[in-house]
């Protein structure tokens, strides 16, 4: 897959082809971390909970920033930052089937990005 | 005589030296206990379990109905004047509340008054601050729902200094101990006046005893009064207040108070005493508040607010005078403070938990991360999921469907009993548990121990293992329902046979599983292969290897409901499995986390698959053995489920979900004898009466990417149209889909060209008159 190419990003299959592209331009797991945490909510109370979960996250209190993210989805299940982020956390953790399973709960969301769509196909990749 | 003196003198000395080395010895031995005992852990402090707690969000759906329980709940006081911790005001559109506050590693609310506004919808459109300040999320304290005890019972919130109102030691000082910070250990001016008072009222109605002398006391001997025992009560005092400053001394007699009993809990120390009898923190008390907890010292049990309301508030006023008297605040202010109304709450739990069978799926969730004795003494904050108010629903309809029935059926139904789980489908979080139909009795635990046979709950799971063969089987597949006898090979047969004793010929796999046909799943199932279900059965989440009895396919097998409701989350949540969890996460006594029960959620199935399957377990509710619901409610809940009776109905069961919930219902005896309930008259009622009390609203759910609907004939299963009679609208999986159509459609059904040409005049129609205007 190039980039020059057409993707049909609905379609699961060019959706993990193009993904796996940006996994390589990403190949560094600080720059795809990066990249989540620049996925904002649009619901101002998610906002402020990432906003704490990142920085629980930072200094390597991961249970704290679990536990921050259970807590948007349990005000919002269908929010794709949330779940880019425990994808990411779960792949750092070495849980590799979790960290896909939540990637393909996110890509169940409807309204999502096309960049969020592709980060989430990222951790399918793995 | 000169040698006599002389030897007594030497015999004289020689006691004394005797006597002395004693003495040296024995405040030696009690130096080394107070040091021992300070030093050390001082007391062993009780486990606490609290339910979840509530966060309320800006664009969030709220119950307001379960709002103002949960309030009650939390001991909020409804009121027109919103002037301190503790009250709430409701109208039709907003609520202002008061809220306490409370503050650990993971979450934290501030103590303020909020006003929150609601849109038609019950959504919540805004929180301010009293200040007016916007905010988008506020939180509720969870509530204290149970405890782990060690032996004596004793149980306290253990206060650092920095958490100490200064005015509860002002009040302390003031009332218990006057000269505290001057004497050293003991006044001989008070005990003598105490002596004094006592002699002259020939009873003992004055204690001499300082602050360090009480504490003294409490921490190393027992209550009897001798003349000896008040000595080394004395000596003990001497020590403490040698070895310690004022403040490690007055903080550890804060700590270390009886304030009252319930049951057998011991209730101690001022931190406590304050979440027991104001369910706030000790931060949020207010002067007349602590004064009644101080005068309490005196006895706590002749002073309990709760009993003697009137005696407490004469007592209290007593202490506010003293304070007036001793000019710790000024006549005005006291005149202010006597004019408050005793505010107690009622108690939120005794001795025993408030929620047995919950109790002890905690203990079982922690057994393999904690010991027990961790449990009891080091004072572990358990945060759990339960809902409070959903778990009063659950048992309240439990009991209150039981005894319906049991008026219905009269003595057929003596000592039937039940058991509810509730949990959260996308997390696994068990937000109610219910083990029994009598309240609160600790016995049986049916929720978690009862194994019996799930009757048609296994169904769907046949239904799923043949769902995954897009190519061989879709919804409007035929399956035939029709004589089956099977020849066993370990010799006889097996001939399964339906609820209703008849066939059913030719129908769709859908209607099979919806009508809950017994036959026609078992050929399915045997089609399949019985191994092939059951690995299923364990990739949804039942962990008990099974030997593969065909009859296990329509629900011979046996399971606890907590297991039955493992099964479902996983079909609830679209394939996404995430174990059952009662217990969120563990902070120590100084509220770090220390362990965190994590949502591990893990990818089962297809989602498209399990789309097909729950769109079949919707027609439960739309046509089946649930049906009854309008379609603005099953749309608003986004329902599906099943019913299941076992063999000779000995056990009614139904598994149904509704919004963000997966609800399981038992029904049955203890001793396994017959009932006259099915699944739909039994189990389903209680289901039904829950879920009209939590009424929940479901969050959108995409149609995964592979699966289109089409229009089919109900009788024949083939295409069909929307205006066509006897029309079903179904999903199915892309590549998948039927291409014949009914013969009784010809006519009705609008192909997808003219569909799409009517829209077109339909547009250009819309399109003329914008020019026109």
């Amino acid at each position: 897959m190039t980039f020059n190419q057409k993707v049909d990003l609905s379609k699961i299959e060019d959706l993990e082809d193009f993904s796996s592209s940006v996994l390589e331009l990403l190949s560094n797991e600080n720059y795809l971390r990066a990249e989540v945490q620049q996925i904002n909510a649009s619901q101002p109370s998610i906002q402020r909970i990432i906003y704490e979960a990142d920085l629980f996250w930072n200094e390597l209190k991961i249970s704290n920033a679990v536990f921050a993210l259970e807590r948007a989805l349990r005000i919002n299940k269908n929010e794709p930052s949330v779940y880019l982020r425990l994808a990411h956390i779960k792949m750092e953790e070495g849980y590799i089937l979790e960290a896909k399973s939540f990637a393909s709960r996110g890509l169940m969301i409807e309204d999502i990005s096309s960049w969020e769509r592709v980060l989430l196909g990222v951790y399918l990749n793995l | 005589m000169n040698l006599l003196n002389s030897n007594i003198k030497k015999v004289l000395v020689i006691i004394a030296l005797i006597c002395l080395l004693f003495l040296f010895v024995f405040i030696s031995v009690l130096d080394f206990k107070v040091k021992d005992k300070f030093n050390g852990a001082l007391w062993t402090i009780p486990a606490k379990v609290f339910s979840r707690s509530l966060d309320i969000s800006e664009g969030a759906y709220l119950d307001r109905n379960r709002l103002m329980q949960e309030l009650e709940l939390l001991g909020y006081i409804k009121d027109s004047e919103i002037d301190r911790a503790g009250k709430y005001k409701l109208s039709d559109s907003s609520l202002t509340l008061f809220l306490r506050g409370f503050d650990n590693d993971v979450k934290k609310q501030e103590k303020g008054r909020f006003n929150i506004k609601f849109n038609s919808s019950s959504k919540v459109d805004s929180i301010k601050r009293s200040d007016g300040i916007s905010l988008d999320l506020i939180s509720l304290e969870p509530s204290a729902i149970g405890g782990m005890y060690p032996a004596h019972m004793e149980d306290r919130i253990p206060l650092k200094w920095d958490e100490v109102p200064e005015d509860l030691v002002d009040i302390l000082i003031a009332v218990e101990d006057g000269k505290f910070f001057e004497h050293n250990g003991f006044s001989f001016k008070s005990m003598f006046r105490a002596l004094f008072k006592n002699v002259a009222a020939a009873d003992v109605i004055e204690g001499g005893s300082t602050i360090t002398q009480q504490l003294a006391k409490s921490l190393f001997f027992s209550s009897e009064q001798t003349i000896s025992r008040k000595f080394m009560e004395l000596i003990v005092a001497m020590l403490i207040e040698f070895h310690y400053s004022k403040n490690e001394i007055i903080l550890a007699y804060i700590n270390d108070v009886h304030l009252s009993q319930v049951g057998n809990r011991s209730i101690n120390g001022f931190g406590l005493a304050s979440e027991h009898f104001f369910g706030t923190p000790i931060g949020s008390l207010e002067v007349h508040q602590m004064s009644l907890l101080v005068g309490m010292l005196k006895g706590p049990s002749i002073y309990n607010p709760r009993r003697y309301k009137e005696r407490a508030k004469k007592r209290r006023d007593l202490v506010l005078s003293i304070l007036a008297r001793e000019g710790v605040y000024s006549s005005a202010q006291i005149k202010d403070f006597k004019s408050k109304s005793i505010d107690v709450i009622a108690p939120r739990y005794g001795s025993k938990t408030k929620h047995p069978a919950f109790h002890d799926l905690v203990r079982l969730e922690l057994r393999d991360n904690f010991v027990d004795k961790d449990l009891r003494i080091n004072g572990l904050q358990i945060h759990t999921n339960l809902d409070p108010v959903i778990q009063n629903i659950s048992q309240q309809n439990l009991r209150s469907t039981i005894s319906r029935l049991q008026s219905k059926y009269k003595a057929n139904l003596e000592d039937l009993q039940g058991a509810v789980v509730i949990a959260n489908i996308n997390s696994g979080e068990i937000v109610s548990f219910v083990g029994s139909s009598s309240q609160n009795k600790l016995g049986f635990n049916r929720a978690l121990n009862a194994i019996r046979p799930i009757g048609s709950l296994m169904k769907p799971v046949v239904y799923l293992t043949a769902l995954k063969q897009h190519g061989k089987y879709r919804l409007n597949s035929i399956l035939e329902d029709s004589k089956f006898i099977l020849d066993l090979p370990e010799g006889g047969t097996w001939e399964p046979s339906n609820f209703d004793n008849k066939y059913h010929g030719s129908i769709q796999l859908h209607e099979a599983l919806w009508q809950s046909y017994n036959i026609a799943t078992a050929r399915l199932g045997m089609e399949l292969g019985v191994s092939e279900v059951l690995k299923d059965l364990s990739s949804l989440g039942f962990k008990a290897e099974q030997v593969p009895l065909p009859s296990h396919l329509i629900g011979s097998i046996e399971m606890t409901p907590i297991q039955v409701a493992q099964i479902y989350q996983t079909i609830s949540s679209e394939g996404f499995h995430s174990n059952l969890r009662a217990v969120s996460y563990v902070a120590d006594v100084n509220k770090k986390l220390t362990w965190i029960n994590p949502l591990n959620l893990e990818q089962r199935f297809r989602s498209e698959d399990i789309h097909l399957l729950k769109f079949a377990l919707k027609q439960t509710f739309v046509r089946g053995t649930a049906r009854g619901y309008s379609e603005k409610k099953i749309k608003k809940w986004n329902t599906g489920g099943k019913t299941g009776t076992s063999n000779g109905q000995r056990d009614s069961w139904f598994a149904g979900y509704a919004g963000d919930f997966i609800a399981i219902i038992w029904l049955g005896f203890d001793d396994n004898r017959k009932t006259p309930l099915t699944g739909r008259s039994g189990a389903l009622q209680v289901w039904k009466a829950i879920m009209k009390d939590i009424d929940p609203t479901a969050q959108r759910v995409a149609i995964p990417q592979r699966v289109k609907y089409q229009w089919v004939d109900l009788d024949d299963g083939l295409l069909s149209g929307k205006q066509c009679p006897n029309s079903i609208f179904m999903p199915f999986i892309t590549g998948f889909i039927p291409k014949e159509v009914s013969s009784r459609s010809k006519n009705c059904r609008i192909s997808n060209m003219s569909y799409r040409k009517e829209i077109y005049q339909k547009v250009k129609k819309i399109a003329e008159g914008l020019s026109e205007d």
